[in-house]
Order: structure tokens, then C-alpha cells, then sequence
């Protein structure tokens, strides 16, 4: 890894956010292994605790879909087809396994198409059910071990409890010292961009734990060093969705002169609020956290007495964003062909405006094709809450 | 092989489909002449679907509960024990289509941000549920055979087949808040070729039962009576003997010529999709197998002179156009099978543990039907359940081709299909296989003459794979 020094942590943010899997790829020559997964739902604990590095992939909203159509409906979420088709381009030819964890159709349907395109050493796919009530959890625990069966087969090496402890502890320390450089944005304004706030969140999930905790770790001291500069008053702006993972949507919100203070992302604040449980069979608090903690729309929460209920147990920590980071506009992006997040684009939509902040609601591609369109429906909303 | 692709796919510039009136009692739409059916039973087929939507209108008046449910969820045998009135959302979409009448209800999901590219039959049903709810709970003007009656209960299900199984529960509690809703889970081993399933089912089985349980704790809660353990292994045992019989039944399409093909079998997969756990339902199956002895022994077949059998590989129908199966008939080409509805297999065949407990079998028989194809999967190199299974129905049925189905408001059906077909390709034989690109409700994927011209390419390899052959 880069070594960092005053002044580094974020052009090397950026570095790894331009060249994606680059530190990934410096450790598989170092004779690591290197497991790539998609989505929030990655047990990542899991895989820090058998020694291999994780990288959670993304795809490339500049690069057209040449050879992933030939395999992979175009019904399918844009997103995942685009990271197949670099994949299939060979972009992470570095791997030597994956796992796919079941978020939603989009990727239980296509499993196959995935492992027998890429045909990689290790592929495991688990099978993270969708409900929450004790019984799940339970079962959640069950996949867990097959996972981690599977993980000790392919490395040859036993995964200890106390192993899968020590992950636990890294990784909580890791979502802590994010949620940290994410309070540095409730100032206005912020001290840090959205557009390399988006970079740091990029960079950090291609990055093993304690690589990443002291990349942040840098990223805060040298943001906190920044001196608020004075200008005008600019709209605060909160994006939702699932995984966006590039610049150029946050840079087409600040480029109309907003602010994009806080998130709803996959990769963003869904993922470093909530924290693994420390328990006496750590697979147990992990089970507890990617099925209970993490507030993805493919996980049904129902277990409140009123819909209202049920609604703030889905929704609440968004409300509690807005609040605290004093959020006046949302942008709620949600990727066409998505099922699990399309479905409750009316309940988001109205739960929000119920706090009095107004929305945004796009439908689009994982593409920059469509770009233009996008700002100026973006340029439009600021333009009315101003 | 060829691909059929249409805009949303499809629609022209300028093009637009008229809504066309159709029969009140017919399952399809009229645009000209009605399919012909080609068995008297799935003439019958009209009076279950709107037997069903009626019962659920007239539930409220003999006491009993209606829940919306959803169809391959494993809890029928639970809801017709506790004389819970179940209303199929997919079978009113169906209907809606079929009368080529949906538009107004996609509309009115899409005005509340719905996008067109979620599952239309559920984007349809919330549209029917918006209008029914500005009226008071009133019925829906114009709704087929009067929609469906305001639930007193929603019961999904979270599972490896479908995200709307969860999703559509959710939403539509959006505008019913009083209403409850319940998701369960029944979930299966995932294929891994270097896995064995076997040591999973066990806790797959498990998970699935508790699963259950906490259904029937919720439909006693709502319902305020006591689930009839007996009444329930009752019918769960009838329901082992439909599953039976309706494989039987099926199987008899083996014969050449085939005395039914799937345009039919898209009607008679009504009393098992949306009647299990009834007699009524078994008693269907059973005129429906003598009916078939009957045509096999007279030597009536679906088409006058069949030339081609073909299978309806995977994927459900554009029920806006199931005529187009009468297109296929015409031209000789017969389709005597098909995995879509086929949700059942010989209980004999699934090898099912004992058990005293009717849940616990439920949720034997439901992991078992996913998993009793991985072992032959297993065998063949490169090979995965879903194609062995196609490769056992072109074999026992004796095949020339295969057609799939890609409906582009369905990732639950409709991904994958392209690597099926290549999968199938590879690792069995180089078959004519055909992908049409459409929807199931919404219309406007739909263009008929392109769908006849792609059908008439499909026919002329199968001409020539069969020239070759010999």
C-alpha cells in the first residue's frame, strides 16, 4: 500500500478510486488470495478472518455493456450487468474466487451465468434469506458455516472463532472511524466534497480492513485540518440508492452548486452504520448484522404493530440523517429492473416528504450515457428548493 | 438460434394497441378469432378463475377471511385449513391481460411511481387496489368479474424465486396500512456442483418448517380460530395425490400426436396453481386424464398433421397472446410439455423423509422438488438443474426444439435464459431453440406480425435440423 504521510491519504483515496483493484492486485502478486463479492450483503468478517482479501466489485458507468449482453438478459439490474461485463472483459482476472451473496433476482438468477462465464478456483453462493425473525437468524448462521466450510476448503486453512473475532472487532473499528469522516460533512459547508467523499467510499471498500481504517484514519486528520471556507449558502443534498459507486452523479449534483452532505447508499451509510454484535459464537452477531442492522430493501422488516412502525424500522436511521446532517433535498436514484428498491420508491418517497423535506426520484441507468438528462432534472429540483 | 426481440423493449414509434373487448368468460384475448382449445377440460378452466375471483367477493358475506396470496409459496394447504378465501393477485393480473385491459391499472401504478420495468402483474394488481381504495373498498368498475375483494390479510413469501414475493406484500400494504401482512420463507440449497445439497436439506427443511409455523400462528391470530391439524394432514394429503395425478395426466402428452400441448396446459395449470389443497381441484385432473385416454385411444391430436414437438423450455406466456400457440398448432408444430406451471413432480420420485407432521412435509416436498434434479446435474459436466431438466423433457417427450420466453418486467422467470439455452446447447445437442422477448401483462411489447415472422424462422430450422437428422 502507499505509504501515507501528511497530505497523501486523499490523492491516494483517489488513486485506488482511478485505478480500481489496484492494491488488490499488488497483494495477489504477494501471493494472497483474492475474493471478489457483490453487494452490502458480502460477510466480509468472514472472509478478513480466513486471510484472504475481499474487494467488493463495482463496474464502470463510462464502459458500454460489449460482451456481457451475449450472456446476460438486458431485464437484468443494469449494475450487475455491468460489473459481469468487466468481468467477462477480464477487469478482475486478479480473482481467484467469488462470492455472491443472494441480495435479489438480478443475481440468484444469473449465479450460474457468473460461475460458469468466469469459471473461477473458489465461487460460493449465499443464500442470505430475505425475512428477519428468529428462525432466520438461525439459518443465516447455518449459511454462515457452510461459507465458512467452503472458505476453509479452498485455503486449506481452519477459520477460528477467535479469528472470526478479531475481523469482527477490525471491522467495527473501521465502520466507527467512517461514521467519524462522515460527521466532518455535517458542517456547512462540509469539510469534505461529496465527490471525494464518493472516492474515499470507492477506495476503502477495494482495500483489506487495516488498510483501510488507516487510509480514513489519514483522510479525517488532514480534512479536519481544512479551515471552513466562507460561501454561499448552497442546498444540502442527500443521495439514495443502491450501489452507486462513481463520481460523475455526485459531481453533476455539486457542479449545480449543491452540496451532497450525507447518503443512502449501499456503499455508503447503509454499510458503516451498524455494528457486529460481539457474541460468545461470533457468527451469531454477524447474522444478527447483515440481516437485522443493515436497512437494504431486500430485507423485509414487518415486525412492527402498524405500518407507520414498520416504516420508521425501514426508513428511521434516513430520517435521523436528514436531521443531523441537516439535509433540505433528496435524490432518490434507483436503478431500472430493480425489483427490491422500484417497489418502495412511493413509501420512501412519502416517508421522507413527510419530514418536510422534498424528493427527487430518478430511474436510470448504471451509465453516464444518460448523464445529461440526469443533471438537468437535477439542475430543476435545486433549482425549485432554492 | 433465434432471438425475438421487441422494444420496451418494442414498441414502435407512432404504434399504439388498441384495448379490445373481449367474452366475460373467456381466458384470452379476442382480437379476432378466440385459441381453439383443444380439450373440453380447459374449457372448464374459465369457471375456476372466476369461481376464485368470486369467492373472495362473496367471503365477507359467509365469514370467512380473505388473504392475498401468491402462488408457489407452499402455504395452500395452511389457508384452505383455516377456510382462509385466498385472492391470487397473478391470477387477476392474468385475466387483466388476457382481456388485453391492464393498461388502465399499469397507468395508475405508474402515476405513483411505479416504474414499467417492475413485475406488471403485481404494478397491476397495486393500480387495482389505488382505484379500489379511492372508491371505499367498492367494487372496481370494469374489473373482470368484479377484481378482487379487499384482504384481511397479506401473505407472502421470501424466497430464492422471486423477489416480488416479498416486495408486491410490502407495497401494496402502502395503500391498505390496516392491513396485515405476513412473509414467511421457504427456501432450497443453491446448485454448487462441488457441494452435496444433501447435507444442507436438513436445515433447509427446518428453516422452512418454522417458517410455517409462524404462518399458521399469524392466520390464527387473524382469523381467531385454531388451526385443525387434522383437517390440515388432510389435506396436504389430497394434495400429494394431485401433485400425483396431475404428473400422470401430464404424462400422457407423451403419445404422438399429442392429445393436448401447452397452449391448453396454460389453462389447465389453474385448479394446481391456485386450487391445491381442494377436491375440486383433483377431480379436474382426473376428467382431465380420462380425457386424454380417450384422445390418445382415438388418435386426436392437438395439430392435424403434427410435424414438429417442441417444448415450452422456461418462462411464463404474454397472456395477451396465448393465440399465438394456435399459430404454432397451425404450422404443425406441438408443444406436448413444458417446465412453466409444471410445479409438481410424482411424490415417488422425491424420495420425501417420513414424517408425522404435515408442515415439516410440506417443507420436505418443496426443498425436494428444487433439489431431485442436482444429482443428474451433477453428472454431467457443465450441466445445471434447470437444463437437466429440459434435457429429460425433450427426451421423453421426443422434442425437435425448445422455446423460451423472456418477459421483460420478470427477472424471477426470465434471467438466466439465455445461458439455459446455451447451456443446453453445449452440454446436450445443438437443438433449434427459439427466445421470444415480450411481457406477460404489459401490451406494449407486443407486435404480432414480428412474433409470426420470428415463429415461421423458428419453424424453417427446425425443418432443417430435422433434413439433416435424417
Amino acid at each position: 500500500m502507499t505509504e501515507l504521510r501528511d497530505g497523501n491519504a486523499l490523492p491516494s483515496a483517489e488513486k485506488y478510486y482511478e485505478e480500481y483493484g489496484l492494491r488488490a492486485k499488488e497483494l495477489k502478486a504477494a501471493g494472497k488470495k483474492v475474493i471478489g463479492y457483490l453487494t452490502a450483503l458480502g460477510p466480509v468478517e468472514i472472509m478478513t478472518a480466513a486471510g484472504v482479501v475481499p474487494i467488493r466489485l463495482k463496474g464502470n458507468v463510462s464502459e458500454p455493456i460489449t460482451k456481457g449482453d451475449a450472456y446476460m438478459e438486458t431485464i437484468v439490474c443494469p449494475f450487475v450487468r455491468n460489473v459481469f461485463d468487466a468481468a467477462v472483459k477480464g477487469k478482475y482476472a486478479f480473482l481467484d474466487g467469488m462470492v455472491l451473496p443472494h441480495q435479489c433476482d438480478s443475481i440468484d438468477r444469473t449465479n450460474d451465468v457468473w460461475s460458469s462465464s468466469l469459471k473461477l478456483p473458489y465461487w460460493h453462493f449465499l443464500n442470505v434469506p430475505h425475512v428477519t425473525d428468529d428462525p432466520s437468524i438461525e439459518f443465516m448462521r447455518e449459511i454462515l458455516r457452510v461459507f465458512i466450510s467452503t472458505l476453509e476448503k479452498f485455503t486449506g486453512k481452519k477459520i477460528t472463532d477467535e479469528a472470526i473475532a478479531q475481523a469482527v472487532k477490525s471491522h467495527n473499528e473501521n465502520r466507527l472511524l467512517m461514521r467519524e469522516l462522515y460527521s466532518l460533512r455535517k458542517s456547512d459547508p462540509p469539510l469534505i466534497s461529496g465527490v471525494e467523499m464518493m472516492k474515499v467510499l470507492v477506495a476503502a471498500m477495494s482495500l483489506p480492513v487495516k488498510e483501510s481504517s488507516a487510509l480514513i484514519r489519514s483522510i479525517a486528520k488532514e480534512v479536519k485540518q481544512r479551515k471552513t471556507p466562507s460561501v454561499e449558502k448552497r442546498a444540502r443534498i442527500m443521495l439514495v440508492g443502491d450501489q452507486i459507486d462513481d463520481a460523475a452523479i455526485v459531481d453533476a449534483i455539486e457542479g449545480a452548486g449543491a452540496s451532497l452532505v450525507m447518503d443512502g447508499l449501499s456503499i455508503g451509510s447503509k454499510m458503516y452504520w451498524g455494528d457486529v454484535d460481539v457474541t460468545s459464537d461470533p457468527v451469531q452477531g454477524i447474522a444478527e448484522r447483515y440481516l437485522r442492522k443493515l436497512k437494504i430493501p431486500t430485507t423485509f422488516v414487518g415486525a412492527g404493530n402498524t405500518y407507520q412502525e414498520n416504516l420508521e424500522a425501514r426508513f428511521g436511521l434516513m430520517k435521523q440523517h436528514i436531521g443531523e446532517f441537516k439535509v433540505n433535498g433528496v435524490i432518490l436514484f434507483i436503478y431500472k429492473y430493480c425489483d427490491p428498491y422500484g417497489f418502495e420508491v412511493p413509501a420512501i418517497k412519502s416517508f421522507i416528504e413527510s419530514t418536510g423535506v422534498p424528493v427527487l426520484y430518478l430511474e436510470d441507468e448504471y451509465s453516464t450515457s444518460t448523464l445529461a438528462r440526469v443533471k438537468t432534472r437535477i439542475e430543476a429540483f435545486l433549482e425549485m428548493i432554492a | 438460434m433465434i432471438s425475438i426481440s421487441f422494444g420496451l423493449h418494442g414498441k414502435r414509434e407512432g404504434e399504439t394497441i388498441a384495448p379490445i373487448k373481449c367474452r366475460e368468460d373467456d381466458h384470452m384475448a379476442e382480437d379476432k378469432k378466440p385459441r381453439a382449445l383443444a380439450t373440453q377440460a380447459a374449457a372448464k378452466i374459465a369457471k375456476f378463475v372466476k369461481g376464485n375471483l368470486s369467492a373472495t367477493l362473496k367471503a365477507k358475506e359467509e365469514g370467512k377471511k380473505v388473504a392475498y396470496a401468491y402462488i408457489a409459496d407452499g402455504q395452500d394447504e395452511i389457508m384452505r385449513a383455516m377456510d382462509i378465501v385466498p385472492a391470487w393477485g397473478e391470477s387477476f393480473a392474468g385475466v387483466c391481460a388476457a382481456k388485453r385491459d391492464a393498461e388502465k391499472y399499469l397507468q395508475k401504478a405508474e402515476a405513483d411511481n411505479f416504474s414499467r420495468s417492475l413485475c406488471t402483474y403485481a404494478t397491476c394488481t397495486i393500480g387495482f387496489d389505488m382505484m379500489r381504495e379511492e372508491l371505499k373498498g367498492e367494487p372496481v368498475p370494469g374489473a373482470p368479474w368484479g377484481g378482487m375483494a379487499r384482504p384481511d390479510m397479506i401473505l407472502g413469501s421470501g424466497q430464492l424465486l422471486c423477489d416480488p414475493r416479498f416486495k408486491w406484500p410490502q407495497a401494496t400494504q402502502h395503500y391498505l396500512q390496516d392491513v396485515p401482512v405476513f412473509v414467511g420463507s421457504m427456501y432450497y440449497p443453491p446448485f454448487d456442483p462441488n457441494v452435496d445439497h444433501k447435507e444442507q436439506e436438513k436445515f433447509y427443511v427446518k428453516y422452512a418448517t418454522e417458517e410455517l409455523r409462524e404462518l399458521v400462528k399469524f392466520c390464527e391470530k387473524h382469523t381467531g380460530k385454531k388451526m385443525d391439524r387434522d383437517r390440515l394432514a388432510a389435506l396436504v394429503d389430497l394434495s400429494d395425490k394431485t401433485w400425483d395425478l396431475f404428473i400422470d395426466t401430464y404424462e400422457l402428452r407423451k403419445a404422438v400426436p399429442t392429445p393436448m400441448d401447452t397452449g391448453d396446459a396454460m389453462n389447465t395449470m389453474v385448479p394446481f396453481t391456485f386450487n391445491l389443497g381442494t377436491q375440486e381441484a383433483y377431480d379436474f385432473y382426473k376428467d382431465l386424464y380420462d380425457e386424454l385416454k380417450q384422445k390418445i385411444a382415438e388418435k386426436k391430436g392437438v395439430a392435424d398433421d403434427e410435424k414438429y414437438r417442441v417444448l415450452w423450455a422456461a418462462g411464463l406466456p404474454s397472456w395477451f397472446a396465448l393465440g399465438d400457440f394456435q399459430y404454432f398448432n397451425e404450422k404443425g408444430v406441438v408443444f406436448p410439455v413444458e417446465v412453466t406451471y409444471r410445479g409438481g413432480e410424482k411424490i415417488e420420485r422425491l424420495g420425501l423423509p417420513k414424517t408425522n407432521d404435515p408442515l415439516e412435509h410440506i417443507a420436505w416436498r418443496w426443498v425436494r422438488y428444487w433439489t431431485h434434479w442436482y444429482d443428474k446435474a451433477r453428472k454431467r459436466p457443465g450441466s445445471i438443474p434447470k437444463v437437466e431438466r429440459i434435457i429429460e423433457y425433450i427426451e421423453d417427450y421426443e422434442c425437435d426444439g425448445a422455446v423460451f420466453h423472456s418477459a421483460f418486467s420478470c427477472r424471477s422467470w426470465h434471467a438466466g435464459i439465455i445461458h439455459q439455452a446455451e447451456t443446453l446447447k453445449r452440454v446436450y445437442k445443438d437443438i433449434p431453440v427459439l427466445i421470444m422477448e415480450g411481457d406477460i401483462v404489459d401490451i406494449s411489447s407486443y407486435n404480432e406480425a414480428d412474433t409470426h415472422n420470428r415463429i415461421d424462422a423458428f419453424i424453417e430450422t427446425l425443418e432443417a435440423a430435422k433434413k439433416r437428422h435424417n
